[in-house]
């Protein structure tokens, strides 16, 4: 193909040549459209739509009148209680959860890099958790931290290691329903951690271990003056991910307490949720959206911004 | 009086045309004005002859229809085997160009399965709706009115209770009929009364009071009564039973009702009990849920409906049911409606067909059929059935639907039920006072109801 059009091009000179540039500069779009066109339709289109939503007292039945509101639902976002609630939730569970992924998915990293016999097995083990559906994971942790009959946690808290004298309601109390939404959030991020971590690990020069070896650096020396440092790139990618993450934290919420008790573990995606298909109230589900969006875009910037300038190669 | 049925026959046409039109319509057209102008014409038109000029305007469909019903029946209950397996068959056969599609749909999931589907214009025709779903589906334009639509709707209006009737009720229109209703009466253990040495099932709010020494002494996970939780359908009894209310007949504030001083003693009450160790955990959440401690001889009563019998004749059948009517206070023994409402959506595209199945739901074959399967039946005709008059359990019910009320019919419900229960749960967590927790709930109600 592309021999027999080179030489038909060179034979018939500049106007086919003209042709030819303007066919070869529309095929990569060609190939383009169906995705582009996918693009267009399942994210374009519903974001432009839902920032007009928010601009309305939304009607979701089409055909009956919607009136305008302006900027009524993100006004009305700053004076609702819950909302400064369900965004203090969402900042707690970005922080811990974040936090407990790098730390349990970077230790992980460092233990299987250096496991020479099964290492495959360690990581399936560990990447198994990532790959399970979020509702099944859910409804397991909802079970473990039961309280009546006791589930799993409360019968290793209280009949195995007699830690506490009685069942803990977990999930009657805001606090402790926290514990088991964020362990599970952990648990199911460290695999992923762990896989990104391991092969930033892996592109480390083992000559650098070795020449730190022979001056003397000990373990802890050569973890923080030179694995760190060297794949601060992966750890500011990973941070920035999972703070993405931690802010669209949803299912576990949702299936776990519902954000109960009395709204006190909302996040802003469950309000956001309940905004829509509890109260109808899509205009005001549709703004909070918005403003999750621009909280989020304004988090990664500032991250990117401060944390990659620093980097020396 | 010709010259009358020629102008009405023009009006209904015009009338119908702008229906039809506003149907098809974008949102160019909104459809409220249609709406206020059928008002006037539907109080000057005897019923009869608009019902001759609606037959003539749409005659019947020739070829085969099929309409859409979704109701939240538990996919492997009896009620659904009734409905799919005897019920519908019947009407298909009575009907040989209507084909009906029921979809069971779990009640949690059904106003945001509904909405969806409404929104992508792909609605049901017929759902069978909790009945406090109706004034907000009804708001929304989700409904069509069926006191408008409906040529016959007077004649089904006269046929069934008053108060289920009531709950179809929204800004001038009725947009359904009931289909079943149910109330709460008190289920009592008897096994657990004669083991404590109480007599009687309580009368008085004061007889359930003074089962608390007897009840725990039986043993430290005994309670006196249990519910799951705080929310309006588990505490209205109380409240109302105490003489206290949430809002105002006319539904404009919730100050002076929510937080008035009888609702004020109810709550007290309540929190005693629960402080005393005689009202279940379950009520926060936790422990065994209601249903299934009485039968394991943890809870000594429990408010719950009818269908409680055949869940019991499947699950727990070595265990007795006995009901009495919720004991008294001083607003006398009131329990609260529940039940479910036929609504037939705007979208519909068969109405005439869903129509038919509408009157096939309130034929007293299917009522007696649903009632078989714990369905509380809703035509007052058969009341003097011998059905009824020799059921096991339904006259305790009939007995209590007499005084009970239904939830406050409200678009925003949900939102006020959601308030009542966290001021309930602020409550019993003694997290605030019973009379600071009910001054900012009702604050909060008055604000919502305000903004409607």
């Amino acid at each position: 193909m592309n021999s027999t059009n080179t030489r038909s091009s060179g034979r018939r000179g500049t106007i086919r040549r003209r042709g030819r540039r303007r066919r070869v500069s529309l095929t990569p779009y060609l190939f383009l459209l169906p995705g582009m066109l996918l693009f267009l339709s399942w994210t374009v289109y519903p974001l432009l739509k839902a920032f007009q939503i928010s601009l309305y007292d939304w009607n979701p039945i089409p055909g009956l009148a919607s009136p305008f509101v302006g900027i009524h639902n993100y006004t009305r976002a700053f004076n609702d209680p819950i909302f400064w609630l369900a965004l203090r939730n969402t900042l707690m569970y970005t922080v811990v959860t974040v936090a407990g992924q790098m730390l349990l998915g970077l230790t992980v990293a460092l233990l299987v890099d250096r496991v020479t016999f099964g290492r495959t097995a360690f990581r399936t083990v560990y990447y198994l958790p990532v790959v399970t559906s979020w509702v099944v994971v859910s409804i397991l942790f909802k079970y473990l931290f039961n309280s009546s009959p006791a589930g799993l946690v409360n019968y290793l808290l209280v009949d195995v290691l007699h830690l506490l004298p009685d069942y803990v309601r977990w999930l009657s109390n805001a606090n402790t329903s926290w514990v088991a939404i964020m362990s599970l959030g952990i648990w199911k991020g460290i695999g992923w951690n762990m896989v990104i971590f391991l092969a930033a690990l892996q592109g480390i020069p083992t000559e650098l271990y070795e020449v730190a070896a022979i001056d003397g650096a000990s373990g802890w020396q050569r973890l923080w003056r030179i694995t760190l440092p060297l794949i601060r790139p992966t750890i500011v990618f990973v941070l920035v991910m999972l703070v993405i993450g931690g802010f669209q934290a949803f299912i576990s919420i949702y299936l776990i307490t519902g954000g109960g008790p009395m709204q006190r573990t909302e996040v802003l995606l469950s309000y956001m949720y309940n905004q829509g298909f509890k109260y109808l109230d899509f205009g005001y589900g549709a703004a909070l959206s918005y403003l999750l969006a621009a909280l989020i875009f304004g988090i990664s910037f500032t991250q990117m911004h401060f944390l990659q300038r620093r980097i020396e190669y | 009086m010709k010259r009358k049925n020629w102008t009405i026959a023009l009006v209904s046409g015009l009338l119908s045309s702008l229906l039809i039109l506003s149907a098809c319509a974008p949102a160019a057209t909104p459809a409220p004005e249609v709406v206020k102008e059928t008002v006037v014409v539907k109080e000057t038109v005897p019923v009869e002859v608009t019902q001759e000029v609606v037959v003539t305007a749409t005659p019947a469909p020739p070829e085969p229809v099929t309409i859409t019903f979704w109701h939240a029946y538990n996919e492997v209950s009896p009620e659904n085997e009734m409905l799919t397996k005897t019920l519908i068959p019947m009407f298909e056969a009575e009907h040989p160009n209507i084909k009906v599609k029921s979809l069971a749909v779990p009640y949690d999931e059904f106003r945001q399965k509904l909405l969806t589907s409404m929104a992508g214009g792909v609605a049901p025709d017929l759902i069978r709706s909790d009945i406090i779903w109706v004034p907000e589906l009804a708001e929304l334009g989700a409904l069509a009115p069926l006191d408008e639509v409906m040529p016959d709707f007077e004649t089904y209006k006269a046929k069934v209770f008053p108060g289920p009737l009531s709950t179809n009720f929204w800004n001038g229109h009725y947009y359904g009929l009931p289909l079943d209703t149910n109330t709460r009466v008190w289920y009592w253990n008897k096994e657990m009364y004669e083991a404590a040495g109480i007599a009687e099932p309580p009368k008085t709010i004061d007889d359930v009071a003074a089962q608390c020494a007897a009840i725990k002494a039986l043993g430290e996970d005994k309670y006196v009564f249990a519910d799951g939780g705080t929310y309006a359908w588990a505490v209205l009894p109380w409240i109302w039973s105490f003489g206290g209310d949430i809002t105002d007949p006319e539904i404009t504030k919730a100050t002076g009702y929510l937080n008035g001083p009888n609702t004020v003693a109810a709550y007290e009450f309540l929190l005693e009990f629960y402080k005393d160790g005689c009202l279940s955990p379950s009520v926060l959440g936790s422990g065994v849920d209601a249903g299934t401690g009485y039968a394991q001889d943890l809870y000594a009563n429990y408010l719950d409906g009818p269908w409680m019998y055949p869940i019991y004749e499947a699950q727990f059948p070595e265990k007795q049911l006995h009901a009495v009517l919720m004991p008294a206070g001083d607003g006398g023994s009131i329990s609260v409606v529940g039940g479910e409402d036929i609504v037939l959506l705007q979208q519909s595209q068969h109405k005439e067909a869903a129509m038919e199945f509408i009157r096939f739901t309130l034929s007293p074959e299917y009522q007696l059929k649903m009632a078989e399967t714990g369905q509380l039946m809703v035509l007052s005709e058969l009341l003097e059935s011998d059905y009824i008059q020799n059921h096991p359990y339904y006259g305790i019910f009939l007995e209590q639907l007499k005084t009970a009320k239904a939830r406050t019919p409200h678009p925003a419900w949900t939102k006020m039920d959601e308030i009542i229960t966290n001021a309930g749960q602020a409550i019993l967590r003694e997290e605030k006072s019973v009379q600071q927790a009910l001054d900012e709930a009702a604050a909060e109600i008055d604000a919502l109801l305000a903004s409607q």
